[in-house]
């Protein structure tokens, strides 16, 4: 009896299979949908499945009220200031850790990994204090010096890994043409890592983009970004107005998805070139 | 004629930069927020281990890390559950796989606030599931109560963190030599048995690893608990309305409570580890 069972369970697994596929991607999905149908509708209460009319104004009402075209403008900053820093510091990283020797490489790769281990409040409040006493909360570099705290991490764990796949024959090649070992690194080395450096600079703006818990610690009225301006909002209660300052936010977010899926492969992402 | 292998200080030189926004912005904050603990509230000078004890002795403050601590484990429970159907299912590369993998990654890319504002807004009172339970399932004539209630936080928990777990889990199986399972088959086994005491046991240490990265992302949640936790307060959120809601904030108790989240978060973790170590020697 429970042998037929299990026999027919299995004949019904690609059923089964897209069954459960299908209802995590509606359960994945489905939030955004009603995000999406909240931003454009209007006088949706009640027992109603979709919204009996539909309208641009809370979209309006978050241009102007929330301010939001200012509240990008500071998150695009804040995040291009972030990618800069975190990107100069692990490209320097990044090339002693992947080409050079080092006694106790592996320690200090761990250490500076260290701020990705632990919850990023516990140092945010040193952070904020500190930045308090220095005059840097509330501006832009401040806000995005904070966000460095957990960026760095990634780029130099990730060019690391890039600039270690870099072929040791193709600098020999250089060197022995006659290139200084500068114009190597910038003439050869560098094109043929570009792809890892700029997935690595699209992973630390989406970080940037989206981090919250340091940037609720250090901003200021006129450093106000996209998630915080969310959070505000969810605050103050409006569900429309806060949908469609969300919908702002999470395009850009799905759009970047969509551009490290197809730009950057794993195998991209470390080297580049090999092979080629 | 250059050096063709500089030596240790120029490596030294490389990372300088990494070095020293590691210290200038982990280490002294860090270093700042433990000295800051010990400070009686409001002062800079003095030593006490007052907050501390106030945490730790208030039955709230044990409820809190209490709370954290279970919803992080539940949240990786469910994600170990959901992913290694998911991942059994998946690496059969079904028609339209591409799609459905890209599917898993939406939360971890979303920024988690919007993930939250929607799935409150979608198994809220009025949202779409409530709306689904009235209309269809007999027997059901008032909303189920999921957002701001704790099996809701642990299925947003959930919903949020599972990706981690389950893109190891789909990279373990994948990883997997299917000439084992043929093995298993060969030998008589049924393909229940062989999914049962093949399959699941060679990847359940991939698992368990992959799961703890699940873990510490649920043990650290901030922005979700904050505006879909309601009453319930996890230690991110603890930690905030100390310096929030009070005027003057309460930086020195704030401090007390990062200070013990940060040590929790080491202890649980090498816990985990273990406990994921011995699990996978034994077989």
């Amino acid at each position: 009896m429970t042998r037929a069972y299990a026999r027919a369970l299995w004949d019904a697994r690609l059923l089964l299979g897209y069954t459960l596929l299908v209802s995590v991607t509606l359960l994945i999905g489905a939030p955004f949908l009603v995000i999406a149908l909240r931003s454009v509708g209007k006088g949706w209460f009640g027992r109603l499945w979709l919204p009996p009319q539909l309208t641009l104004e809370w979209y309006r009402w978050a241009v102007e009220v929330g301010n939001v075209g200012e509240v990008l403008r500071n998150t695009l900053i804040i995040g291009l200031l972030a990618v800069l820093l975190s990107t100069t510091i692990g490209v320097f990283a990044g090339w002693a850790f992947g080409r050079r020797r080092l006694p106790g490489k592996e320690l200090v790769m761990a250490l500076l990994l260290l701020p990705l281990m632990i919850p990023s409040i516990t140092y945010a409040l040193g952070v904020a204090r500190i930045f308090y006493a220095l005059r840097l909360v509330d501006t832009h570099l401040g806000v995005a010096l904070a966000h460095v705290a957990v960026c760095a991490p990634y780029t130099i764990m990730v060019l690391s890994a890039t600039f270690e796949g870099l072929d040791e024959r193709v600098l020999e090649a250089a060197a022995v043409c006659g290139a200084s070992p500068l114009q190597a690194f910038f003439r050869v080395a560098l094109p043929l890592v570009a792809p890892g450096i700029l997935a690595s600079m699209i992973f630390t703006f989406t970080h940037s983009y989206n981090e919250f818990t340091l940037t609720l610690l250090t901003y200021g009225p006129h450093t106000v970004t996209l998630p915080v301006r969310t959070y505000l909002a969810v605050g103050d209660g409006y569900w429309e107005i806060t949908s469609a300052m969300a919908v702002l936010m999470v395009v850009p977010s799905l759009v970047i998805l969509g551009v490290i899926q197809r730009r950057t492969q794993p195998e991209r992402l470390v080297g580049g070139f090999k092979g080629a | 004629m250059r050096d063709p292998s500089p030596g240790l200080g120029a490596t030294l030189a490389l990372l300088s930069p990494a070095l020293l926004a590691f210290a200038g912005l982990f280490l002294y904050p860090l270093a700042l927020t433990v000295v800051l603990s010990f400070r009686p509230e409001g002062k800079e000078a003095g030593w006490t281990v007052g907050h501390y004890v106030a945490f730790l002795g208030d039955p709230d403050g044990r409820r809190v890390i209490l709370l954290t601590f279970g919803l992080a484990l539940a949240a990786t429970c469910g994600s170990v559950l959901l992913s290694v159907p998911l991942s059994l299912v998946l690496r059969d590369k079904l028609w339209g796989h591409r799609f459905f993998r890209l599917v898993l990654l939406v939360p971890l890319v979303v920024p988690g606030l919007i993930g939250a504002l929607g799935l409150l807004l979608f198994w809220g009172p009025r949202g779409w599931f409530n709306l689904f339970l009235l209309r269809f399932v007999p027997g059901i004539d008032r909303p189920v109560p999921v957002s701001y209630t704790l099996h809701g936080l642990v299925l947003f928990y959930v919903w949020l963190y599972f990706p981690y777990t389950c893109v190891t889990t789909l990279s373990v199986l994948e990883s997997l030599d299917r000439s084992v399972e043929e093995a298993g088959e060969v030998a008589g086994a049924s393909r229940w048995q062989v999914l049962r005491y093949v399959v699941l046991p060679l990847i359940k240490p991939g698992v368990l690893a992959g799961s703890v990265l699940t873990f510490m992302a649920a043990f650290g949640a901030f922005s979700v608990p904050l505006i879909a936790g309601g009453d319930y307060r996890p230690l991110a959120v603890e930690i905030y309305k100390r310096i929030s809601v009070p005027i003057p904030a309460h930086w020195s108790a704030a401090s007390a409570i990062a200070v013990l989240m940060g040590v929790l978060q080491v202890v649980f973790l090498s816990a985990y580890m273990r406990t994921v170590r011995r699990l996978g020697r034994r077989r």
